[in-house]
């Protein structure tokens, strides 16, 4: 199923992924809520990157009690200048965990469990926010542009090596 | 307004206190941000002939206002005050991420007054700012300090910070952000080590907002497709800087023992190829697609760079082409703190006065281990460092040799000399803060490209430095990183986000122009005359031996011609001052 996926070896640290996930999901540049986030250490220049498996993880699913995560069909076509150029455009379909705001009672259970910090409680309007892939063209990828580094890059499943888009 | 948080944090270290204001917005409207916006809070703040040691003089800390969105190259900061050395304006830049952060805690710009009685850290979350102690800090090197505040204060903090050098007040101290990004040039950690400010560190989590942020995220993935991930600009992310090793040297301009020469025979040892044997890792400012930063990694050194200039000065002019001495000693000139361009300068001074048998300072060109000494001896003065520090105007004087000083208003010279091309003559003498490449670039036509001659000095040249000088004004206020050739149209279309209208090259022009006089009036304030817009004598009058610029010279009668066509282009008066119509053609509310 598609997700998004950083490769913390190719990451250069410039957070446009998050600046384009902010923006887009809420309205104004904000990374704070961003729904991936990479951890830079500027002085060893390390990178750990941070964001949502969808159902290659599904922790967040389990541990709902109130079936708040629900699966929902998306056709993801990624933009961007770079985001290998032959393959900008393809689409795939499959299904991304997003929450139902009706049913989440921001217990907090998934916050726990959530292996890579990436789903938390929004600020404002007091439940679960996490990766929904922006209806289909992640702004995570399409800011990840650099030809020559593309580390957002958008994956089938997590255990399959054959990439749907891939630099 | 979209962009600008409209606010502005004054910090009064004598006080310990901090309050914020709104930001001027007329003054927003006229000068837009970066450097512009810096320059006219400078004047407000400053009184003529104010020393720039005494603990009044502002520093000023000011994003543009793209940082914090993700307009690539745009996180940049400006740093400004009276420069403690040239005395005249001082505005010195850096990446990083401290522009964007400081956006998210919602600051438009930061205005530091006073003297702290002890080393201070200024802690900063959104509204929350707090004054503690940084006793424990004092001593520390960029990295260190960094870390400890990551560890004290928050895992996601950015950090403004000086290391000794900047605590004992060195001329040429830098101002650290993110480690490797340095705002070098002016004393920009000087002024900061004379407030007895160790570090300002920043957790930004608000928002920059931009209007319609979908429809705005769409022009901005075409502009990054059609301008900046292009082609063109590949070089920065493959090479970088060290490029220009080549490029100069065999165009005659790489300074080389003491500017004596163009042509570096050990070049190709530290060129842009002997580097990318050592590659390990490219990393990249906050909000920049490009990722500039190259991290090498030579004996037990691993760190970014050294650029260009720091190869140049550090390197061919210290008559050092041993790649992991020069990579050591980058690496320590970020750690202590040092500006590199200076720091090769004065040291590039002291083995040319060495081998002249003027005075024995115990260094000559290409001892490697007297060299790399250096650092630490300046950043603490000791040894040779307690003399050197006094800065290579002051002691070539000092021995009573001026000429052999390359400096221009007290700053010292970049990694071009002038007799590879001309232009930079006139770019050298007419800049705002003492010799800089970042107003004016003749080397781009006259050497990269070969677009213009190189060996000629007209009033073709004069133009081409007013209009760099314009354009290079504006976009530091936006603040856009030298990496990024942007151009006129560029800018107009990131700046109709701005001003949610339609925007003509001719008004962004004018402001670049604005922003030019407002500097040049600073410094006619200040006491700076037509004199004062001079280059190193040798430039102009002793041609070189070997390479492509040998036997060429300018000449002094030649270079006042041009520098006189200038200042008319300019529309100043001989001596170099703004003219009454010009100020106000320009609408600048100040006047001497």
């Amino acid at each position: 199923m598609p997700h998004v996926m950083i490769s913390s070896k190719k990451c250069t640290g410039c957070h446009m992924c998050e600046l384009g996930c902010s923006a887009w999901h809420e309205g104004g540049f904000q990374p704070s809520r961003a729904r991936l986030f990479t951890d830079v250490n500027p002085t060893t220049a390390v990178i750990k990157g941070h964001s949502c498996l969808q159902t290659g993880c599904s922790k967040c699913q389990e541990a709902c009690p109130e079936n708040a995560i629900v699966t929902k069909q998306i056709t993801v076509t990624p933009s961007g200048a770079f985001a290998n150029k032959e393959k900008v455009g393809e689409s795939v379909t499959g299904v991304v965990l997003v929450v139902d705001e009706d049913k989440c009672t921001n217990c907090g259970d998934c916050y726990d469990v959530c292996p890579y910090g990436v789903i938390h409680e929004h600020p404002e309007r007091k439940v679960a926010y996490k990766c929904d892939l922006c209806d289909g063209d992640p702004q995570c990828i399409a800011f990840c542009q650099n030809q020559y580094v593309l580390a957002v890059d958008l994956k089938v499943d997590k255990a399959d090596k054959t990439l749907v888009v891939e630099a | 307004m979209d962009f600008y948080q409209g606010r502005v944090l004054r910090i009064d270290l004598s006080a310990g206190t901090s309050t914020v204001e709104p930001l001027n917005e007329k003054w927003r409207d006229l000068y837009v941000g970066g450097k512009g916006l810096m320059l006219r809070y400078l004047w407000e703040l400053t009184t003529p002939g104010m020393d720039p040691w005494s603990p009044e003089n502002p520093l000023l800390i000011v994003p543009g206002p793209f940082a914090g969105t993700n307009v690539s190259t745009a996180s940049r900061v400006v740093l400004g005050g009276k420069s403690p050395a040239s005395g005249t304006i001082l505005d010195s830049y850096c990446g990083g991420s401290f522009g964007s952060i400081l956006k998210f805690a919602g600051y438009d710009m930061i205005i530091v007054q006073g003297c702290a009685p002890e080393l201070t850290s200024v802690l900063i979350k959104d509204d929350v700012v707090r004054f503690e102690s940084a006793a424990k800090y004092a001593g520390m090197m960029t990295a260190q300090i960094e870390a400890a505040l990551r560890q004290d204060f928050d895992p996601k903090v950015t950090v403004l910070s000086i290391g000794p050098a900047g605590e004992n007040k060195l001329l040429w101290a830098c101002v650290s952000n993110d480690q490797y990004h340095k705002a070098g040039r002016g004393g920009t950690g000087a002024l900061m080590g004379s407030k007895n400010l160790k570090a300002i560190a920043v957790v930004g989590t608000g928002k920059v907002e931009v209007g319609d942020a979908r429809a705005f995220l769409e022009d901005i993935e075409r502009i990054d497709t059609d301008y900046i991930l292009t082609d063109a600009n590949y070089w920065v992310h493959e090479e970088g800087t060290p490029i220009l090793v080549d490029v100069t040297s065999g165009g005659g301009c790489q300074p080389t023992r003491n500017y004596s020469e163009g042509t570096f025979e050990g070049a190709s040892k530290i060129n842009s190829e002997s580097f990318q044997k050592f590659r390990v890792k490219k990393r990249a400012c906050y909000q920049c697609t490009l990722a500039c930063r190259n991290f090498h990694r030579i004996n037990d050194v691993e760190g970014e760079g050294p650029e260009y200039e720091t190869i140049a000065l550090c390197g061919s002019n210290v008559g050092v082409d041993d790649i992991g001495a020069l990579m050591e000693f980058n690496h320590l000139c970020d750690e202590y703190g040092l500006d590199t361009i200076s720091t090769g300068n004065v040291l590039g001074l002291a083995m040319d006065m060495t081998e002249k048998g003027i005075h024995d300072f115990g260094v000559r060109f290409g001892d490697v281990e007297a060299y790399l000494k250096v650092p630490e001896q300046l950043a603490m003065r000791t040894g040779i460092g307690a003399e050197l520090a006094i800065g290579t105007r002051a002691l070539a004087e000092k021995y009573g040799h001026p000429e052999l000083g390359m400096q221009i208003k007290g700053l010292e010279a970049p990694g071009y000399d002038p007799r590879g091309s001309f232009g930079m003559s006139i770019a050298y003498a007419t800049s705002d803060r003492g010799a800089c490449h970042m107003r004016s670039f003749p080397i781009g036509p006259e050497v990269i490209e070969g677009t213009m001659p190189a060996d000629t000095l007209d009033e073709s040249k004069a133009k081409f430095s007013v209009d760099f000088q314009n354009h290079y004004a504006f976009k530091f206020c936006g603040i856009w990183c030298d990496f990024w050739a942007i151009d006129y149209d560029q800018m107009r279309m990131l700046m109709k986000h701005l001003w949610k209208r339609e925007v003509s090259e001719e008004e962004l022009a004018q402001v670049g122009e604005r922003v030019w006089n407002l500097g040049r009036l600073f410094n006619v304030r200040e006491g700076f005359v037509r004199a004062d817009d001079n280059v190193p004598k040798v430039w102009l009058e002793k041609p070189f031996t070997k390479g492509l610029s040998a036997g060429k010279i300018i000449g002094v009668e030649r270079f006042n011609e041009v520098l006189g066509e200038y200042y008319s282009l300019r529309g100043w008066d001989e001596n170099g001052v703004p003219t009454e119509a010009k100020l106000s053609e320009l609408g600048i509310d100040v006047r001497l």
